[in-house]
């Protein structure tokens, strides 16, 4: 099957380093510390953030550092077929594991220790990505909520199909069976946090995908910048400032 | 504790905080003496409802309902599947309702909330099945727990079932029903129904839920308030204000025949709120 076409446009009319639409917002659920919505492309998530708070199981708690917890599900709705076992199934707990210690890898949890923070991701529609989404939500909702951070984490997906490199896939793409690298990104201090790829790719390839993909992190980052100072704005404008 | 001044003029912001945590009763009592509750609405009076159809693309009828703070998205999608044999002309509907952790800080993951199988049977109870041989399977989130859950639910619910297009399948050769595609296809299978089509519903429910404490009735309470005062009366009333469902799960306060009358009052005042919300968010669909 052809994924780019010979004048190199792919399947939904994207150029192989164009990224999807992205879309975010603050403060969704209003009973959260902090929340938010992101969108890349189709790809619909929204994140809610409970904490720093009381460890609700006391055997749990660290004396020195903050207790981090992440939960990812989907929807039942969230992909094209109804699924049947939204969470607890390999997949999702591995996603749950993998967003943890991304995100824990950046809070300053040594700043609130015997506490806890809560991240709870909720995928409302999938159409790949999903992992890179949560990330970016999971970010913008632990910025609401005030937790200090080294650095923002900002994710993206880049590919290799028809030999190809692409950004950011989109479910179809996905499906292909090409390699699909997720790479979790600190901006301002330039590092790799997290860094994934199935199926199989040659050496030289792989290093320009990567960057690739880290030139999208740095994309999702600007966007990011740009949210929370158009927010600060407003609670400036409410509070009189 | 120092209890405020007894004109009720709290002096600064960090006295009322503090006693709206932990005198909450009292509080909340002195605000029902001047008829009104603390987020300003009058005793009788709902909080903002909107509706938004068509929220989640990859359904095939979906919507968002919010009702002050209270969010919650349903989703419906259909799936073929073989009627049963007392009933070969009926479809199914399996309603299932989900509190993510999202919604509320009191609910923790691996555990779900006490209220969401209670609210579950309410609306299974409350819609009734569809036509031909489908199988219906509605989904409803919570996304943010405010207060009136039930009744968030049934609106969205109601709305995405509204919103619902069924889709336009075909028999193919092996007698098998194969969903068929937008543009033309294939002549050779014969479509059963050639396009798309909304569900026709009979009579819409629309619902009310109203706190009773001492002698009165707030609607639509807040989780705050559901927390302290917990008599809940929940009235479901259908378009024609004919009353579907009545539910009132115990409770401290007893209600006389006056009390339910009144709540059924308001409930009926609301449902031509309801009615007239869903309609303006259809038309607004309809435009585009």
């Amino acid at each position: 099957m052809e994924y780019v076409s010979p004048e190199g446009l792919r399947l939904d009319g994207r150029r192989p380093m164009e990224m999807r639409q992205i879309r975010a917002e603050i403060g969704a659920v209003a009973k959260a510390d902090g929340s938010a919505v992101f969108e890349m492309g189709n790809t619909k998530v929204i994140s809610a953030v409970y904490g720093p708070r009381e460890v609700q199981n006391w055997s749990q708690q660290i004396s020195d550092k903050a207790l981090v917890r992440c939960e990812y599900s989907m929807a039942n709705f969230s992909t094209g077929d109804r699924m049947r076992k939204p969470k607890g199934d390999r997949r999702s707990t591995e996603i749950s594991l993998v967003i943890r210690q991304t995100m824990e890898a950046c809070i300053m949890t040594h700043l609130m220790p015997r506490s806890q923070i809560d991240i709870f991701v909720q995928v409302l529609q999938a159409d790949g990505g999903t992992r890179s989404a949560c990330i970016n939500a999971a970010t913008l909702a632990l910025a609401d909520a005030g937790i200090p951070l080294q650095d923002l984490v900002t994710s993206c997906s880049a590919g290799y199909l028809n030999s190809t490199p692409l950004l950011d896939l989109n479910y179809v793409e996905d499906s292909a069976g090409g390699p699909d690298v997720t790479v979790g990104f600190l901006p301002k201090l330039d590092k790799v946090t997290l860094l994934q790829m199935d199926s199989k790719l040659s050496l030289d390839l792989f290093e320009n995908v990567m960057q690739l993909a880290i030139e999208g992190c740095k994309a999702v980052a600007n966007y990011i910048r740009e949210i929370l100072l158009e927010n600060t704005k407003q609670l400036e404008y409410r509070r009189g400032l | 504790m120092g209890l405020p001044d007894a004109s009720g003029d709290l002096s600064s912001e960090m006295e009322v905080d503090a006693f709206r945590r932990l005198f909450p009763l009292r509080f909340y009592e002195r605000h029902l003496a001047e008829s009104i509750r603390p987020d300003g609405r009058p005793l009788g009076r709902a909080r903002d409802t909107t509706i938004a159809l068509g929220a989640v693309t990859s359904a095939d009828g979906s919507a968002l309902a919010k009702i002050g703070s209270t969010t919650m998205l349903a989703a419906v999608k259909m799936e073929v599947m073989t009627p049963s044999m007392e009933s070969p002309d009926e479809g199914c509907i399996a309603i299932d309702f989900h509190m993510p952790p999202i919604c509320s800080p009191i609910v923790r993951p691996g555990r779900p909330a006490e209220a969401a199988p209670v609210v579950s049977k309410q609306l299974s109870d409350t819609i009734s099945s569809g036509k031909a041989a489908w199988m219906a399977y509605l989904d409803i989130y919570c996304l943010d727990a405010d207060g009136a859950l039930f009744d968030a639910a049934l609106l969205s619910a109601v709305a995405a079932l509204f919103h619902l297009q069924i889709p336009a399948v075909s028999l193919n050769d092996d007698g098998k029903i194969v969903v068929s595609e937008e543009d033309g296809g294939k002549l050779e299978k014969e479509p059963v129904n050639k396009e798309k089509r909304k569900l026709t519903l009979r009579s819409i429910p629309f619902s009310l839920t109203c706190i009773l404490h001492k002698n009165y009735i707030l609607a639509d309470p807040t989780s705050e308030e559901e927390a302290i005062m917990e008599t809940l009366v929940t009235v479901v009333l259908d378009s024609s204000s004919q009353l579907i469902s009545l539910y009132k799960p115990g409770g401290a306060v007893l209600a006389y025949t006056s009390a339910v009358q009144d709540c059924i009052a308001l409930t009926r005042q609301r449902v031509r709120e309801l009615q007239k919300i869903l309609d303006e968010a259809n038309s607004g669909m309809e435009v585009d």
